[in-house]
């Protein structure tokens, strides 16, 4: 810096030194903005890059993920059914599924589509427009063709250069070997609707998977579903697959073990095949289900190989219903129903002796309403045995004429009427039993003691399902214990550990021995000389009860869809009772004609006897037809 | 004496070479995470090498004091020259078949040193009207030949040699009437412009106003950044296990988008280490521009860590999404020759003004 001495300053040069001064200051002050400058803006961009990476990583760390990893859902295959004889009654087979994947043949679609429909020998519109559907809904790949043959799989494989995209991949798929005849006790599954999957999707459920529908699938889903595995596979921009990153196996479902005869399932969807009914079989021991069939029937594999459109058509429309499971649904219950009458009046005193009589004209009178018998021309005198095995209407009217409504509705829930049985199938229905409070509630009318008559003969009012039946009869044949129906047994887990699932009581009812007796003695008569004669196998104890249910007046009998419903409730053993039986056939004529005789064949089957015809006593057709 | 006085310069120097030398050899590193054929990352070694043996030599050997004003100004003509040729072919590079290097990075260097010169001779603490025109007209005369093919770095460099004559010194009046009259200029032809602007360059400021809405179009861009910044997390992925960068769904990675490979890698972690060294080596460019010992020093040393922090800040700006995404590269982490040479050169003028600020003469 330039030296000021006195001689030399000049105002020149004052301010030419003030012009430096100040800029100088000007400057050390400019500087200090930019610092300003830089600082502000650098704390600006660590806060942004502190927002994207640290507050805001998983959210950039998802889509990194959606954009660059594709996840491949393995199915876990579904636990196998198998029958306590030992038959596998749902399992898995191995099938070749053919899959595209749309990220890699973006532009190439039509191409490769109509290279796969020469291959496949389909038309090329009905392809496309599959994979155009399946598209929108699935993420990731689209399945177009399921369970390929040999043959596809080999044309395919052979020509992979040129179809990009393209994968058959071997994945596991339900099998029902068995098809319609364990369609309702099975259920059946198909694949997850958008709806179920949104609320599911936290269960682990893919877009893919199958949901159990009905019956055990249904029922036991969480157990037989498994857990799905994934396998995730890097993409790059290009589209192509880089390494697995990630493989989780899958858990396959859980077995179950159940309580269902085979052979006698099988037999019972054999006399049922072409009527429209249900057949349920329960062991009085423990309330184990031992058959369990509805007809008509579908075969549960067309929900997984696919139905065609007019199969559909057919059984979506059909006036029958296939999808019912009729063991389940609720039906009047016609005489089957006089044991809880004859319970109700045993309990209430009405009768104490088995010989307390009734004179049967064939007609009983209350008021000036006149209540007809079945047997037009009178029983004569009959006692409480003899009423039970002719099932006379008399004996019963008489019997719910001195009973409350209000009673033997009580009686009837006692006995497990009105209500689920406990087998907590959706499918279940309740059944109905009617009393005061419901009649003045629904129709604003008191209850009329007429009303309480038809009741006493199973008619009126009230609905039963079969299941409900078969236990009543089951509580008879046990002395009393009410069981829960027991069909899952064990369930083994792929460990091998095996849990088992105890048969459960519902209640022990409270039953005078000495009535329990003359109950018994009644139901045996039935198939000995009563209504339920065709019922009778050599050499086995089967006692039962026919019951016919009026479904209208009698004017309309004629037409056949109006017929009754034919009952057959009975159980049998060689000493002690073995199995209870329920069977109902929809429209299906008389209890003791139409159904007793499945019973007999059902029992045959169940205790393995092999006789020749002669030793069947004659059954005159005649006489069975009329009765009730 | 002599030895003393190294001793001293070394000394007072040493974190700024340091943090030079440590971004090099992170832009090494990172280009090496980024590469996918090896000769990129030989191209990127030996240019960064060059520029650091270019650096050293320059600071050490040259002096800023004694830069001829004429070779200066004729390389400023020969570059004008060269763009205006650029300009009629409507080209951005220019290539020589083994190697292809882009003018318009050599525009900045050329630019600081054209404008230190001018300004430094003005003794006033703003500068005269006269000095001002001239300095505009340099300034512009390049700019406006790169922006047809290179609108948005055209529009940063406007920018960046704005902002330094701003601190050079323009007379407050000066600078309120350049403002309005920028204003009116901008929002009159500003619609002429956008007209003009070709689809991908609208885009790009849809894409910035919207990415979500343009993930797959204007946004992607910006998207796969983001996406790549923010996976990185506070650790990062990893050395070359970043999705974004390994999987390509980056683009430009090995230039615009360098920094998000980076902050992919390293995570918030190397992220805040790259902040912290590039601020440390502006602020030592402030320290230098205050203590350098004429006006020359001073603007010089001003204009680098300027043009650095320009270009720092409409890099990582664009790439984090809060400034419109630029094509503009990320000093020692991108990618490119011309840049890279360009960056060693202006830094070696500021390590010249350094290392003089010790002799006395």
């Amino acid at each position: 810096m330039k030296k000021f001495n006195e001689n030399a300053f000049f105002i020149r040069d004052f301010l030419k030194t003030k012009q430096k001064i100040l800029k100088g200051l000007f400057w050390e002050r400019r500087l200090f903005w930019a610092k300003i400058l830089i600082v502000f803006s650098f704390v600006i961009l660590w806060l942004r890059f502190f927002h994207l990476q640290v507050i805001k990583y998983s959210y950039y760390l998802k889509k990194a993920k959606e954009r660059s990893v594709v996840s491949y859902i393995i199915r876990a295959p579904r636990g196998e059914i198998i029958t306590s004889d030992g038959v596998v009654v749902a399992t898995n087979r191995a099938v070749f599924q053919l899959y595209l994947d749309p990220e890699l043949i973006k532009d190439k679609e039509d191409e490769i589509l109509y290279r796969l429909s020469r291959i496949l020998g389909e038309e090329i519109g009905s392809l496309k427009e599959r994979y155009y559907l399946a598209k929108k809904t699935s993420l990731g790949r689209v399945l177009i063709k399921r369970n390929l043959s040999w043959d596809e799989v080999a044309k395919i494989m052979v020509r992979r250069y040129y179809l990009p995209g393209v994968k058959v991949e071997v994945e596991s798929e339900r099998f029902y070997p068995y098809g319609e005849i364990y369609f309702h006790l099975l259920g059946y599954i198909s694949k997850i609707t958008l709806e179920e999957y949104k609320n599911l999707k936290e269960k682990g459920y893919s877009i893919e998977d199958y949901i159990g529908r009905m019956g055990i699938e249904r029922a036991y889903e969480n157990i037989l579903k498994g857990k799905n595995g994934v396998i995730e596979i890097e993409r790059d921009a290009y589209g192509r697959l880089g390494k697995v990153i990630n493989r989780i196996p899958p858990t396959p479902g859980e077995d179950l073990l159940i309580t269902v005869n085979h052979n006698l399932q099988v037999k019972a969807y054999e006399l049922l095949k072409d009527k429209k009914g249900a057949i349920i079989a329960l062991s009085p021991q423990d309330g184990s289900i031992l058959a369990m069939v509805s007809t008509p029937s579908i075969d549960p594999q067309k929900f997984i190989d696919g139905f065609t459109e007019e199969e559909w058509e057919r059984i979506n429309s059909s006036p029958d219903k296939p999808f019912l499971n009729r063991a389940l649904q609720a039906y009047p219950p016609g005489s089957t129903y006089k044991i809880i009458t004859a319970i109700a009046a045993l309990k209430a005193g009405i009768i104490n002796s088995v010989n307390n009589s009734v004179f049967c004209p064939g007609y009983f009178k209350l008021g000036s309403h006149v209540f007809r018998c079945w047997e037009t021309k009178g029983h004569g005198t009959v006692n409480f045995i003899k009423a039970i095995a002719y099932s006379c209407d008399v004996y019963f009217y008489t019997l719910a004429s001195k009973l409350d409504i209000d009673y033997l509705a009580e009686v009837s829930k006692e006995w497990g009427l009105g209500k689920t049985t406990g087998l907590g199938w959706s499918e279940e229905k309740e059944g109905f039993v009617p009393d005061r409070a419901w009649k003045e509630k629904t129709f604003k009318e008191s209850w009329y003691q007429g009303e309480t008559v038809v009741m006493g003969i199973g008619q009126g009012y009230l609905l039963v399902t079969p299941l409900q039946m078969a236990r009543i009869y089951m509580a008879i044949a046990n002395g009393g214990y009410l069981y829960k129906p027991y069909i899952v047994k064990k369930i083994k887990s792929l460990n091998g550990n095996t849990i088992d699932i105890d048969p459960h009581i519902e209640k022990k009812l409270n039953l005078d021995p000495q009535h329990l007796e003359w109950i018994r003695e009644g139901l045996s008569e039935v198939v000995k000389i009563g209504t339920g004669r065709a019922a009778f196998v050599p050499g086995v104890n089967v006692a039962g009860k026919t019951g016919t249910a009026q479904v209208v007046s009698l004017a309309l009998k004629k037409i056949k869809s109006l017929e009754h419903h034919a009952w057959f409730v009975s159980y049998a053993g060689m000493s002690s009772p073995q199995i209870v039986s329920a069977i109902l056939l929809e429209h299906g004529g008389h209890g003791g004609s139409a159904a007793a005789p499945l019973a007999r064949e059902l029992y045959k089957t169940y205790f393995g006897i092999k006789e020749s015809k002669s030793t069947i006593p004659e059954v005159n057709e005649q006489d069975l037809t009329n009765e009730n | 004496m002599k030895t003393n006085n190294i001793r001293e310069i070394f000394r007072e120097n040493f974190w700024g070479l340091f943090v030079v030398f440590i971004l090099a050899i992170l832009g090494v590193v990172n280009q090496w995470i980024i590469a996918e054929t090896a000769s990129i990352f030989w191209k990127n070694l030996f240019w960064h090498l060059a520029g650091l043996i270019c650096l050293i030599f320059i600071s050490l050997l040259l002096d800023y004091r004694k830069i001829p004003f004429n070779i200066v100004w004729y390389s400023y003509l020969i570059l004008i020259f060269i763009l205006f040729i650029l300009f009629f072919f409507k080209k951005r590079w220019i290539n020589f078949g083994f190697i292809s290097f882009q003018p318009s990075e050599f525009i900045k260097p050329i630019l600081v040193l054209l404008i230190s010169l001018v300004a430094s001779k003005e003794p006033n603490p703003y500068l005269k009207l006269k000095t001002l025109a001239k300095l505009f007209l340099i300034t512009f005369i390049p700019l406006i030949l790169i922006l047809p093919t290179d609108l948005d770095y055209a529009f940063i460099m406007g920018i960046m040699f704005i902002s330094f004559l701003i601190f050079i010194g323009i007379p407050r009046k000066i600078l309120l009437f350049l403002f309005l009259v920028g204003l009116i200029v901008i929002l009159l032809v500003f619609p002429i412009i956008w007209e003009k602007l070709k689809p991908y360059q609208k885009g790009r400021i849809y894409g910035y106003l919207n990415p979500e809405k343009y993930a797959q179009t204007w946004g992607y861009q910006l998207n796969q950044s983001l996406i790549a910044i923010g996976s990185g997390g506070i650790w990062g992925q990893g050395i070359k296990g970043g999705w974004s960068t390994r999987l390509h769904y980056l683009p430009a990675k090995y230039t615009d988008l360098a920094f998000a490979v980076w902050a992919e890698t390293w995570g918030f972690i190397g992220v805040s280490l790259v902040l912290f060294l590039y601020g440390y080596l502006l602020c030592f460019c402030i320290k230098i521009s205050s203590t350098a010992k004429d006006w020359l020093g001073k603007y010089l040393s001003l204009g680098v860590g300027l043009v650095l922090f320009w270009q720092a800040l409409f890099n990582l700006g664009g790439c984090s999404g809060i400034l419109p995404m630029t094509s503009i590269p990320f000093p020692f982490l991108s990618y490119g020759g011309s840049i890279t040479i360009s960056l060693y050169f202006l830094l070696s003028l500021m390590f010249n003004v350094a290392f003089k600020r010790y002799f006395f003469k």
